[in-house]
């Protein structure tokens, strides 16, 4: 089930990036960014944008002050305007044990969504971040431009399944590190046995605009398993005697969508944009429409 | 119908355990496959609440474990034979005679009778029930297993029709004999005690398709057989049969034949019609005959000039069966034997040799022993022309080539011995059954002086005196010698003086003719001999040659070997028609003989109503016995079922 660099096909082909070219990344939120961008920001600031008046109090800059204003009703205020910013993306991508399975595998088709997302961003001058669950000590780099394109393909090739902490550890580690606010786009198949509830609620604690992308391989929607079988969790080694038949399969099919659906209320509660997902969807599809209705990318 | 028990307490304990036993290895079994999941979360959650009642959630609509014990459940009832014990006719166990003699092959229905009766028996096999066995016996004057008891109607079927008719006479004992060995049980008899049976009976209803035509055994026990008669044939029997030819010449006019033939009428009207006479396949006389219903009539021709030769005797007239409408006869090739005489003087002998009979059958040629030395005898020698030879007194250096009679001497050879000479002789004793003794009178003769005759392995001791064998015969390759251990005539100085008062006696004429009919193979009779289809003849054939051909009226050439008794049994005489025996390679044929089917019982075609065979008459019998029966074929052809069935359903995946 695991794929190889090397017989791996590329995460983004030319046509593909032709395609994301024309795209961008929306934020149901304006967030404060560190540089100017190309977005508004709740931050007044200098751009021609008239946002408000306020009282002037000694210490403004008397370049802001409104002197038409001045003249006609003798007292100061000063003219406030929005302030333009770039936008922060974060994607965090689960390349846990479980993700390097299906086919194409659940890592790959999680490197892909972010590669193109993160690349959308490139585009429009954001501040791209890749996190990984396995990351630990270093922090990931902040890419920007264009001219980072290389660095994100070689970033993403990096990217092999190995033995994680927990969700929850991970996206604890992630808030200490990036106190900024932004876009978190999260790529997992929520397969963690201590849940992924409390992850999520530190995000939205963060009041990061979270969208939670769910990835699951065609083999975990409908196996392919037959006859008496020893199931071994590739992670933890934990074995599972099952007798598959139509009931116990049926059985399965049920827990599936109840996961599936606890996930979506989950996140719908807490404004979380949850898109399920399955590895073997075309990348231009997922990206170009799914996405797009789900309104990650315009 | 109740159930039949076959197992024991702990035996059917034993049995009933073996599927909980197949559940427990169900469950234990360890060779579960491995197969690695990104993760067992989900399944985790899936058999969460199946785990509350494992068991019986495990068991829960899975066919593959349903199908795998309903096929073992079946597997042990089937191994365990179960039965009902009931009550049913004994017709369930069936043997079929079928006759296939010569009047079978009567037209009177459809093909013939033989067809009709293959048609009605096999209406009967149509009615067998699986549980039901069969056997199929054809018989004529023997009788011939088809196929021994089975259920498998096929067989049964393929048999049937590998019955063909025959041209022989009917003779239904043994098949009863076979039949009744079936259904009787065996005795056995002790000393002291009386008899046991051996086997259980075995009852069976027997099925008895023929026309009637054999005779009825009154000392027949139809024991455990239940007989039903099947009527072959019709009543309308037009039937005109030869029952009788034969040839001899005209004791008067040797050059004359006469030929005789006896015609029976064995339709219920007078018939009268033209009977043909062929010779060598020629026309040569025709005569009309008359004959009453029911009654024989006889026809006669005479001829004249004919030396030898093939006669053939016809009815001209259609009718039912035609088989018996042809008689076939035959004039002996005249055959003279050579015989020769070596002795230095006996006129018995000579006298005895010289008689009417003797001449007709053999050329005796006379010498005395010094002949023995010369040119011609060791010419006849390689030329193996001589039949026989009798030393009278006397002995060649080297065993002759040929049937030899020694007299009052030794034959140069191991194995003879002859004692000092002893007397006065008597005869003790004589083997009556054999050819050269059969019509001699040996008790009154008396022999002044004789030698004890030691006769060498494989020989036989034909006459006992008080001294011991005096007469002896023994084979010698394809060749036989006789020694008699006194001569007739003792030679002194004064001449010949006798030596037993035999030669005076009708006897010793009758002992010297028999002599020469049976080692030199000659005979005096003018017709061939004749028997019924399939019986064996024995055949007295020359010491000239070993090996012979026995040409059968279809032409083909049976290739035979003489024995070393000279007598030789020819046994495929089944067709009827005319034989001949040829040396092997020859063209003038040695011997003739005819098979025809001279038997009136075959001629009478009129079925009998019901069959007179033991003591009673042949009905159906309602003897009731307990039978089983078992389901143990349809149980294992159940489990055969569900064992496809599971195949099935493991390799599609349908329902699991």
């Amino acid at each position: 089930m695991s794929q190889t660099a090397a017989h791996e096909p590329a995460i983004l082909p030319p046509e593909l990036l032709a395609k994301l070219d024309r795209l961008e990344l929306v934020s149901r939120k304006i967030f404060r960014g560190r540089m100017k961008g190309e977005r508004r920001s709740k931050r007044k600031g200098q751009s021609v944008e008239f946002a408000d008046f306020r009282n002037y109090v000694p210490g403004d800059d008397l370049r802001f002050i409104d002197w038409n204003l001045y003249a006609r009703l003798d007292r100061l205020y000063l003219k406030l305007f929005l302030e333009e910013e770039d936008l922060h993306f974060f994607a965090i991508i689960d390349d846990s044990m479980s993700m390097d399975f299906g086919a194409p595998s659940k890592l790959f088709a999680a490197r892909q969504i972010a590669a193109s997302l993160a690349y959308i961003g490139l585009c429009r001058g954001d501040r791209v971040r890749l996190c990984r669950f396995s990351d630990k000590q270093s922090t990931s780099p902040v890419l920007r431009g264009r001219t980072s394109l290389n660095r994100l393909i070689n970033d993403m090739h990096a990217i092999v399944p190995t033995r994680t902490p927990s969700m929850e550890e991970t996206i604890r580690r992630f808030c200490l590190r990036n106190t900024g606010k932004g876009i978190v786009v999260i790529l997992s198949d929520l397969m963690d046995k201590d849940g992924y509830e409390a992850a999520l609620r530190m995000l939205v604690a963060r009041e990061y605009d979270i969208y939670l992308v769910h990835i699951l391989s065609p083999e975990e929607v409908k196996p392919s398993i037959q006859g008496d079988v020893k199931l071994v969790d590739c992670e933890d080694g934990d074995e599972r005697e099952i007798t598959m038949s139509s009931f116990l399969m049926k059985r399965y099919d049920q827990t599936l969508r109840s996961f599936i659906e606890q996930a979506r209320s989950f996140c719908t509660r807490r404004s979380i944009t949850y898109i399920p997902t399955q590895s073997d969807v075309a990348i231009d599809i997922l990206v170009s429409q799914y996405l797009r209705t789900r309104g990650l990318v315009r | 119908m109740t159930w039949m028990n076959t197992l024991s307490g702990w035996q059917w304990a034993i049995f009933g355990a073996l599927p909980f036993l197949v559940l427990m290895l169900y469950f234990l079994k360890l060779r579960r496959q491995v197969v690695e999941v990104p993760s067992t979360f989900l399944w985790r959650k899936t058999i969460e609440d199946i785990r509350v009642n494992s068991l019986w959630q495990r068991l829960r609509r899975n066919l593959l474990l349903y199908l795998q014990l309903l096929f073992i459940a079946l597997l042990i009832l089937a191994c365990l034979r179960p039965g009902l014990f009931g009550r049913e006719r004994t017709g369930e166990r069936w043997i079929f005679l079928i006759d296939h003699s010569a009047s079978m092959q009567a037209t009177d229905m459809e093909i013939n009778r033989l067809e009709a009766a293959k048609k009605i028996v096999r209406g009967k096999l149509a009615t067998m029930q699986s549980s039901d066995v069969a056997m199929v016996m054809a018989f004529s004057n023997v009788a011939d297993i088809k196929q021994g008891f089975t259920s498998d109607k096929q067989r049964l079927l393929t048999s049937l029709d590998s019955i063909k008719p025959t041209h022989r006479t009917t003779d239904i004992n043994d098949s009863l004999r076979a039949a009744a060995g079936l259904a009787n049980p065996g005795r056995a008899s002790f000393d002291g005690v009386n008899d046991i049976a051996v086997a259980d009976a075995l009852p069976a209803t027997l099925f008895i398709a023929s026309d009637g035509g054999f005779a009825a055994n009154n000392e027949f026990d139809w024991g455990n057989l239940h007989p039903q008669y099947l009527s072959i044939g019709t009543s309308s029997s037009d039937n005109l049969a030869l029952v009788s030819c034969s040839v001899d010449r005209d004791s008067e006019r040797p050059d004359s034949i006469e030929v005789f033939g006896r015609i029976y009428n064995d339709s219920r009207e007078p018939v009268i019609a033209p009977v043909n006479l062929y010779f060598n396949g020629i026309l040569v006389d025709a005569s009309r005959v008359s004959v009453a219903p029911k009654q024989e009539s006889g026809v006669n021709f005479q001829l004249s000039g004919l030396r030898e030769g093939e006669l053939k005797l016809e009815i001209e007239r259609e009718d039912i069966l035609m088989l018996d409408n042809v008689a076939y006869t035959a004039l002996r090739p005249p055959r003279q034997a050579n015989l020769l005489l070596v002795t230095p003087g006996n006129r018995a002998l000579e006298t005895a040799l010289s008689t009417e009979q003797v001449q007709k059958m053999a050329t005796v040629l006379i010498h005395p022993p010094e002949y023995l030395q010369t040119e011609e005898y060791q010419k006849y020698q390689q030329t193996q022309f001589l039949d026989l030879m009798i030393f009278d007194q006397c002995a060649p250096e080297a065993m002759p080539d040929t049937n030899t009679l020694f007299i009052g001497s030794l034959p140069p050879m191991m194995g003879w011995a002859l004692d000092e000479p002893e007397g006065p002789c008597f005869v003790d004793d004589w083997d009556k059954t054999h050819p050269v003794l059969q019509y001699v009178e040996l008790a009154s003769i008396r022999i002044i002086e004789g030698q004890k005759v030691t006769v060498p392995s494989g020989g036989k001791d034909l006459i006992t005196g008080n001294i011991g064998t005096i007469f002896g015969m023994a084979p010698r390759g394809p060749y036989q010698d006789a020694v008699l251990g006194f001569p007739i005539v003792r030679m002194n100085d004064a001449g010949g003086e006798p030596n037993t008062d035999w030669a005076i006696r009708r006897s010793f004429p009758v002992f010297v003719h028999a002599i020469v009919e049976y080692l030199s193979g000659g005979t005096t009779l003018a017709a061939a001999s004749t028997i019924l289809p399939g019986q064996p003849i024995q055949l007295t054939l020359t010491n000239r040659y070993m090996l012979f051909d026995v040409q059968l009226p279809d032409g083909k050439r049976v290739p035979i070997q003489r024995g070393s008794s000279g007598q030789t049994i020819f046994t495929q005489t089944e067709t009827p028609g005319m034989y001949r025996v040829f040396a092997q390679g020859g063209e003038q044929p040695l011997e003739v003989f005819c098979v025809n089917l001279f038997s009136q019982q075959e001629s009478k075609l009129e079925p009998p109503a019901e069959l007179q065979v033991g003591a009673d008459n042949v009905r159906t019998s309602g003897v009731e016995i307990e039978k089983r029966f078992e389901f143990w074929r349809l149980l294992a052809l159940l489990a055969l079922g569900v064992l496809l069935i599971e195949w099935i359903a493991f390799n599609r995946r349908v329902l699991i």
